[in-house]
C-alpha cells in the first residue's frame, strides 16, 4: 500500500465517520475525533466512563497522522502511519466493526411509476486453507432472494452502482421469498461445494508432512518401553500444526435492493 | 481429499436481528474501506513471505529474509537459526514470528532469552516488528499476554513452569539455545515439556565440543529427526565412523538448521585487529605460581574437591585474588584438611601476601589510558574482576561492573552507564553473552577460556552487524605459564581470533574429537614433564591441523561434484 493511497484511506475512514479535518497537507492531517471514534480509537474507557458518571462535557481528542515524512513539514509532530502499522489495523478493524452489516438500495430515477427493486443477499468472505502454512481468498457472493440466482464477485458489481441507504422514490422492494437465514445457508452450501471439488494438493502434501514428522517421533521413543508424557504433548503439537483445514470467515455483508433481478 | 471446514455462524444470527428490527446498518463508504482492507490483507500464496511489506523499521539484510523464508516454507516453522555471532539471528526470529502471526498462525507465543536480553527482546520486537511482546513481571501475566517474553530460570521455576504447562503455544523461541545442550538438565526437561507447534533455536554455537550435542539440540525440536539416543550414538558416536554417514548427519542436521556464515553474507565487515600482549610476572607473582605446585605434593591427586591445579594456576595468571579465594575453598571444603595441605595452603598464602602489584593489571592500565576510548575487560573470575574495580577506580578510571547474575533491570543499568558514562566494562565470563556492545570497539581478554567458542561469543559482544570500526582484541597471556601454552595452541596455531567460528567448530567435530576440553586438561594436568607437556601439545595441534586439511579436501570434492553437476 502506498502512503498516497494510506493517506486517502485515513481521509475517507474520517469523512465517513464524521470527523473533521483541523488540516490536512500533503503527507500529514490532523483530525478531530468524533465521541464514538475516540471511544474507538484512543482506548481511554477510565475517561469516558469517568465523564458519564459524572455528566461531564464530552471532549473527544485530535490526532495529528503523518503518512508521508518525506513531504510533512518538519515542524510537525505525530504519529507515523505505514501499512502493517498497530494504528492502521486499528482503524481497519474498526471499519470493519463498524460496518459488518448493511442494507443499501438502488438509486434510480424510475421512468414510469413505482419501479420495483429486488431482494439481494451479499456475503464478502475470507476462505482461508491452513496447515502449517495459510493462504486465503476473497470471495463476494450475492444471491437474490426472490428466485436463488447466485452471483459471483458481488461486491465489485455494486461498487459500480449508485446506492443510498433510503428507498427512493418512486420504488417498492419485493419481499424476499428466501429468508435472509436460509439465504446465507444456500451462500454456505455453494462454496461448501465448491470447495469439496477442489483437489487440494496444499492438504495432501500437509498430511505427508504431518507423517513424516509422527515417524520421526515414533522412532525416537522405540526404545522405550512405556512412552513419556512428552510423548502425547508432542503429537498433539503435531496435529496442531499440520492438520489440514478450511475457515471461512465472513468479513461482512447485507441486503441490497437493485433493480436487476437477474445479474 | 477432504478436509475439514468450519464456517463462521456467529454473523447471521445478528444479521437475523437487524433484519427484524430494521438495522442498525453500516454506512457504505466504511463497508467499502473494510472490503478493501481485507483484500489486501489477503495471503495470495502459501509460499513467500508477508512480512516485509508490513516493516518499515527494519531493512532486513537478503540472509535474513532467505531464512525467514526457508523456515516458513521448506522448515515447517521448526528451525535451529545458527548464524555467526553478530548476523542478526533476532531479526530472522522477529520476521518468521511476524509472518506466523500475519497469517493467523500464530498468537501465543513464548520467548525465552538470557534475562539480561529481556527488555532487548522486548524493545525489538515492539518497535522493529509492531509485535506487542512484554516482559513477564507477575505470574498472572503468562494467561492474560499472547507473546511473552522471560528468562528461562523465572519460566522453570514455580509456580510460573505450572501455569505455562497448561498454555497452549503456537510459537516458542529460545535464545541462547546452546544452554540446552544438556538433556539431564531443568531447563532442557522444561523445554521438553512446553506445548508448542513452531519452535526456533537460537544460538551461535549450535556444537561446542560433541556431535551429541546437535542430536539434543534437534530432539527438542523435532524429536526422532536424528533418531533414537541409542540409534544415535550407535551409528554417530564410534570412532571409527565413515565419513558417509557424516554427510548424511550432516543433510539431517542442514533440514533443521540454518547457519550464515559471516563470509557468505556478502557484507562489508570491519576488521578484527588482534594483538597478542606477553606480560612478564613481577618476581613475587612468579614465586606464588611456582609455589602452587606444591599443592600436588602436599596432596596426591587433591582435585577431589573439584579443584585442581590448572585451576589455580590460571587463576594465578588472573590474579592473587582469584587464587586466594580458591584456596579458602579449597580449605573449607576439605573440613579436615590434612597438615600437609595445610601447610601447603599456609605456604602459598605467605607468598600471596608478598605480591605488591598485579603486573596484568598495570599493562591493562596503560593500555586503556593509551586508548582514550572505551574498553571491554573480560575475565573468567569474579575475583579479579572485583579486584580491577578497584584498581581502576585508584587510578582514576571509571568502571561498571558486569555479571550473569545480574537482575535484568541491573544488566541494561550497566550497559547505559558503561555507554553513557564509564570508560570500561569489567565483564565475567558469565556476562558475556547477549548484550550488544557495538558502541565499544576495545577488547581486552584479561584470561583466556579454554574453550574456543566462550571467546567467539565475548568477540561477537562487539564485533556484530551495527559496528563501524575495527574491533581491536588484546589478548593478555602471561609468559612462561600455562596461559602462554594455550595462547599458543589456541590462538596462534589455529589463528582462532581472525578467523570466524564456523570454520573451527566444524573442524572439531569433524573429527570424533573428544572435548577439547578434556584433552587440554590430560595435557597440563597429567604431564610430568614440561618436555611431555609439549608433545603432547604439539600432538593435538597436529589432530586439529589433519582434521582441517580432512575438511578440505571434502570440501574441495564437494566443490568439484557440484562443478560437474552444473556443467
Amino acid at each position: 500500500m502506498l502512503q498516497e493511497e494510506i493517506h486517502q484511506y485515513l481521509e475517507r475512514f474520517f469523512e465517513a465517520n464524521g470527523c473533521t479535518f483541523i488540516e490536512n497537507g500533503p503527507g500529514w492531517m490532523t483530525v478531530q475525533l468524533t465521541v464514538e471514534l475516540d471511544k474507538a480509537l484512543m482506548n481511554r474507557p477510565f475517561y469516558w466512563s469517568y465523564l458519564e458518571k459524572t455528566g461531564g462535557i464530552p471532549n473527544p481528542m485530535s490526532v495529528t497522522f503523518i503518512t508521508d515524512k518525506e513531504k510533512a513539514p518538519e515542524s510537525i509532530k505525530g504519529e507515523a502511519i505505514h501499512f502493517g502499522s498497530p494504528r492502521l489495523n486499528q482503524i481497519f478493524r474498526t471499519a470493519k466493526q463498524f460496518a459488518r452489516y448493511i442494507r443499501l438500495y438502488e438509486d434510480i430515477k424510475p421512468q414510469q411509476k413505482q419501479a420495483p427493486l429486488y431482494p439481494w443477499l451479499s456475503m464478502n468472505l475470507k476462505i482461508s486453507y491452513r496447515c502449517d502454512l495459510k493462504k486465503d481468498v476473497f470471495r463476494s457472493i450475492g444471491l437474490n432472494l426472490i428466485h436463488g440466482t447466485l452471483a459471483e464477485n458481488f461486491q465489485d458489481i455494486l461498487e459500480q452502482r449508485n446506492l443510498t441507504p433510503k428507498i427512493p422514490d418512486n420504488c417498492f422492494t419485493l419481499t424476499p421469498i428466501i429468508m435472509p437465514k436460509s439465504a446465507v445457508r444456500r451462500i454456505e452450501n455453494y462454496v461448501r461445494q465448491g470447495l469439496a471439488k477442489e483437489t487440494h494438493e496444499w492438504a495432501e502434501e500437509a498430511v505427508i508432512r504431518w507423517q513424516q514428522d509422527l515417524n520421526l517421533l515414533d522412532h525416537f521413543y522405540e526404545d522405550m518401553e512405556e512412552l513419556p508424557e512428552s510423548y502425547e504433548i508432542e503429537k498433539q503439537a503435531l496435529k496442531e500444526q499440520y492438520e489440514p483445514k478450511i475457515t471461512v470467515e465472513v468479513v461482512n455483508g447485507g441486503l441490497f435492493y437493485l433493480k436487476d433481478a437477474l445479474i | 481429499m477432504e478436509v475439514n471446514y468450519e464456517f463462521d455462524h456467529s454473523w447471521e444470527t445478528e444479521l437475523m436481528d437487524r433484519y427484524e428490527n430494521d438495522g442498525p446498518w453500516g454506512k457504505w463508504e466504511l463497508y467499502q474501506l473494510a472490503v478493501e482492507m481485507e483484500k489486501r490483507l489477503v495471503i495470495p500464496e502459501f509460499e513467500g513471505l508477508q512480512a516485509p511489506k508490513h516493516l518499515v523499521n527494519v531493512n532486513p539484510l537478503p540472509h535474513q529474509l532467505e531464512t525467514a523464508r526457508q523456515v516458513v516454507e521448506k522448515m515447517n516453522g521448526k528451525a535451529i537459526l545458527a548464524d555467526e555471532v553478530g548476523l542478526g539471528k533476532t531479526i530472522e526470529a522477529g520476521l518468521i514470528l511476524k509472518e506466523y502471526m500475519i497469517r493467523g498462525l500464530a498468537k501465543k507465543v513464548l520467548i525465552l532469552v538470557p534475562a539480561s536480553l529481556v527488555s532487548q527482546w522486548v524493545a525489538e520486537l515492539n518497535q522493529k516488528f509492531h509485535i506487542p511482546a512484554v516482559g513477564q513481571k507477575k505470574s498472572y501475566m503468562w494467561e492474560q499476554y499472547d507473546c511473552i517474553v522471560s528468562s528461562i530460570d523465572t519460566a522453570k521455576r514455580s509456580p510460573h513452569r505450572d501455569i505455562i504447562y497448561k498454555q497452549q503455544y503456537d510459537m516458542v523461541i529460545i535464545d541462547e539455545a546452546h544452554k540446552l545442550k544438556n538433556p539431564n538438565t531443568k531447563n532442557y526437561e522444561f523445554v521438553q515439556g512446553l506445548k508448542k507447534k513452531f519452535c526456533l533455536l537460537l544460538t551461535a554455537t549450535p556444537i561446542q565440543n560433541r556431535v551429541e550435542e546437535i542430536f539434543h539440540l534437534v530432539s527438542l525440536l523435532k524429536p526422532g529427526h536424528l533418531g533414537s539416543e541409542t540409534n544415535f550414538s550407535k551409528k554417530y558416536k564410534k570412532r571409527d565412523r565413515h565419513v558417509k554417514e557424516d554427510e548424511h548427519l550432516k543433510q539431517l542436521v542442514n533440514k533443521v538448521m540454518i547457519r550464515n556464515r559471516r563470509i557468505n553474507t556478502g557484507l562489508e565487515w570491519t576488521k578484527r585487529r588482534v594483538e597478542t600482549v606477553l606480560i612478564d610476572f613481577s618476581k613475587e607473582e612468579r614465586e606464588m605460581y611456582d609455589a602452587l605446585k606444591i599443592l600436588r605434593i602436599a596432596h596426591d591427586g587433591y582435585s577431589y574437591a573439584g579443584f585442581s591445579l590448572l585451576t589455580l594456576q590460571r587463576e594465578a595468571c588472573s590474579s592473587r585474588e582469584a587464587v586466594f579465594v580458591t584456596l579458602k575453598n579449597l580449605l573449607k571444603k576439605a573440613e579436615q584438611p590434612s597438615p600437609a595441605l595445610e601447610e601447603a595452603v599456609t605456604k602459598i598464602i605467605k607468598k600471596i601476601e608478598a605480591i605488591k602489584t598485579n603486573s596484568k593489571a598495570e599493562k591493562a592500565l596503560e593500555l586503556i589510558q593509551s586508548i582514550q576510548d572505551k574498553v571491554i575487560i573480560f575475565t573468567e573470575y569474579r575475583a579479579t574482576q572485583l579486584y580491577l574495580q578497584w584498581f581502576l577506580k585508584q587510578n582514576g578510571i571509571t568502571s561498571v561492573p558486569f555479571r550473569g547474575g545480574f537482575k535484568r533491570g541491573k544488566k541494561d543499568w550497566m550497559r547505559q552507564l558503561f555507554e553513557n558514562h564509564a570508560q570500561v566494562l569489567i565483564a565475567t565470563e558469565a556476562g558475556g553473552e547477549g548484550i550488544n556492545l557495538q558502541f565499544c570497539h576495545h577488547m581486552i581478554n584479561f584470561d583466556l577460556p579454554w574453550n574456543p567458542m566462550r571467546l567467539e561469543q565475548r568477540i561477537g559482544r562487539v564485533h556484530r552487524l551495527g559496528q563501524e570500526k575495527d574491533v581491536h582484541i588484546y589478548n593478555f597471556a602471561t609468559k612462561k605459564t600455562v596461559e602462554e601454552h594455550i595462547l599458543q595452541l589456541l590462538y596462534e596455531k589455529i589463528h582462532l581470533f581472525e578467523r570466524v567460528i564456523g570454520e573451527l567448530d566444524d573442524i572439531l567435530t569433524c573429527l570424533e574429537f573428544g572435548k577439547l576440553e578434556d584433552h587440554l586438561l590430560d595435557v597440563f594436568q597429567n604431564s610430568q614433564s614440561e618436555g611431555e607437556m609439549k608433545i603432547k601439545m604439539e600432538n593435538l595441534t597436529q589432530m586439529i591441523e589433519f582434521a582441517e586439511t580432512l575438511r578440505k579436501q571434502e570440501e574441495d570434492a564437494d566443490a568439484a561434484r557440484r562443478n560437474t553437476s552444473i556443467s
